[in-house]
């Protein structure tokens, strides 16, 4: 589902963030990525995203080689897989409601055949009293879990998720884990970076740690 | 629950591409007004020139002038194909002349004297036979106003080949413009644009959230250029001043004249909104889909 060979990264003419990473990740893992701080976790997420290209080496995405992918060819990909931004990166202009549909609105689908769909999902974080609020009047929280719903909303193949439980309580963030995990076991590929060692502990999955620019299975 | 606009409309606002459109439309509607304008007026200043000839009869030596003349009027008054023929007294004759020579006494010079001649329009004249038969009358020459027509006829054609001129410039400076404002609009909610992109939206879909918005620009801007440009006729019309062939009356006329002609020039106007529209929409779109096609 992923491979990445020998893959390097760097920010203009910055020092290298990424060198020689290579890992694969199959359909159906649940990785966690752990790093401290500044160590690359994000940008490596944005590899994967496709919102940055690797300076050298090759990473594939359901087989594609992204280094010869098209423009044109970037939205059906990134409609086949989910991301949770660290800073969320919500509409403000935007109910919840809307900012949760908004990725089956870009595919086309019409807003009567996802509106139940939302709301349950809504309902299911926790959200469904907020759906007509602007994000800018939610908590940290309640964005988090907005930014999450639209992350899972179209039911990715390829769940990204960069920090989804830095901004709530531990009750919280075991329902979001477990919300991960019954995802995981109906087909999702997750991919998750935390610092959060508590979750990492629950969850008794594997962890990819990444620092000073290389990545180790611990 | 109507989804809202994933573009805000007031993020980027299009006020000053509207103020700006608008007056490239009103300058095309007055470039357009100038083109009917000249076009009509040289139909019928030559449509009227050619109906009329004038022959001058010079002060000669040992003739007598007044004898000259009523022989150059009784032989074109008895020519072929003309209708009319009437001699400018002296009076109307200095007056031709004020311009050059001033309102003072003529007495005692040797002013030509003037042969207004109309002609019939379905059976003309043959001009040359005429001259030559004026050719016995002593200082007598035949004016046909040819020349004017074709002077008349160049400056016409090249004030309507200034007006296409301008209307292209026109045209070029809002394709222009609208790049411009396409690439604000994109800059302004660049963040949106690049989630929009995150979430698998085709350059396409973004597109089309941002270009309704300047049809809907292109539209009203037009319709306001042709508003003032009718209002600016209209004015022109009632206060322009002016003779029955001045600019008063060819406004006057570019507005309300026969349904046929009218259908013309209002045709001509209200294509202003229209190219004004299919310039924004066309603009907008091309220079989205390339600058979209940029951003990752
Ligand atoms: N757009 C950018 N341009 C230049 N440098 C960047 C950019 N984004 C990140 N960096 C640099 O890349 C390095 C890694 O940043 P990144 O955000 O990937 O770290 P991270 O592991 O996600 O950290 P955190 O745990 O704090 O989120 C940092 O040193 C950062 O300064
Ligand atoms: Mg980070």
């Amino acid at each position: 589902m992923l491979r990445l060979e020998n893959v390097g990264l760097k920010y203009g003419d910055g020092p290298e963030i990424l060198r020689d990473v290579s890992f694969a990740v199959h359909p159906g893992d649940f990785y966690f990525l752990t790093g401290p701080s500044g160590a690359g976790k994000s940008s490596l997420l944005k590899l994967l995203f496709l919102a940055l290209r690797p300076t050298r080496g090759t990473l594939r995405i359901f087989g594609e080689d992204v280094g010869t992918l098209s423009h044109g060819n970037l939205p059906l990909i990134r409609r086949r897989i989910g991301v949770v931004f660290q800073e969320f990166r919500l509409l403000d202009h935007l109910s919840t409601y809307d900012n949760v549909a908004l990725p089956l609105r870009v595919a086309g689908r019409s807003e009567s055949s996802y509106r139940r769909d939302v709301m349950d999902l809504l309902d299911w974080v926790g959200l469904a009293q907020k759906s007509a609020d602007l994000p800018p009047v939610l908590s940290g929280g309640e964005k988090q879990r907005a930014a999450i719903a639209r992350a899972v909303i179209a039911k990715p193949q390829l769940l990204l998720a960069d920090e989804p439980t830095g901004n709530v309580d531990p009750v919280l963030a075991k329902r979001l884990l477990h919300l991960f995990l019954e995802l995981n076991r109906l087909g999702t590929t997750m991919l998750i970076a935390t610092h959060d060692k508590g979750l990492v502990r629950q969850a008794e999955r594997p962890v990819l740690h990444l620092e000073e620019g290389t990545l180790s299975l611990q | 629950m109507k989804p809202g606009a994933i573009i805000p409309a007031n993020a980027a606002s299009l006020t000053s591409l509207t103020v700006t459109m608008a007056v490239m439309c009103y300058l095309a509607c007055l470039a357009i007004g100038a083109l009917i304008l000249v076009d009509r007026a040289v139909t019928s200043w030559t449509s009227g020139l050619s109906r009329e000839m004038t022959i001058q009869v010079r002060v000669v030596r040992d003739a007598d002038i007044d004898k000259e003349v009523e022989k150059a009027r009784s032989i074109t008054a008895a020519f072929p194909g003309i209708v009319e023929a009437d001699v400018l007294d002296e009076s109307e004759g200095a007056k031709l002349l004020e311009p050059w020579l001033g309102t003072r006494s003529l007495t005692g010079l040797p002013v030509p004297r003037l042969i207004r001649v109309v002609s019939d329009t379905d059976h003309p004249p043959d001009a040359l036979a005429l001259q030559k038969a004026l050719s016995q009358v002593k200082g007598a020459s035949l004016d046909t106003h040819q020349k004017w027509e074709v002077e008349l006829t160049r400056m016409a054609r090249a004030l309507s080949a200034v007006s296409y001129a301008i209307l292209l410039l026109i045209c070029v400076s809002a394709v222009a413009i609208v790049i411009f404002a396409t690439r604000a609009v994109l800059q302004a909610n660049r963040h949106i644009v690049d989630l929009l992109h995150l979430v698998g939206a085709r350059d396409s879909y973004i597109a089309r959230q941002i270009d309704g918005r300047f049809v809907r620009t292109g539209l009203l801007s037009g319709f306001i250029g042709v508003g003032l440009g009718i209002l600016t006729f209209l004015l022109l019309g009632l206060f322009g001043g002016g003779s029955e062939s001045g600019v008063a009356a060819a406004s006057w006329g570019l507005l309300f004249s026969a349904p046929r002609v009218a259908l013309w020039s209002y045709g001509m106007l209200f294509a202003v909104p229209l190219a004004a529209t299919l310039i924004c929409l066309i603009t907008a779109r091309i220079t989205l889909i390339r600058r979209l096609g940029v951003v990752t």
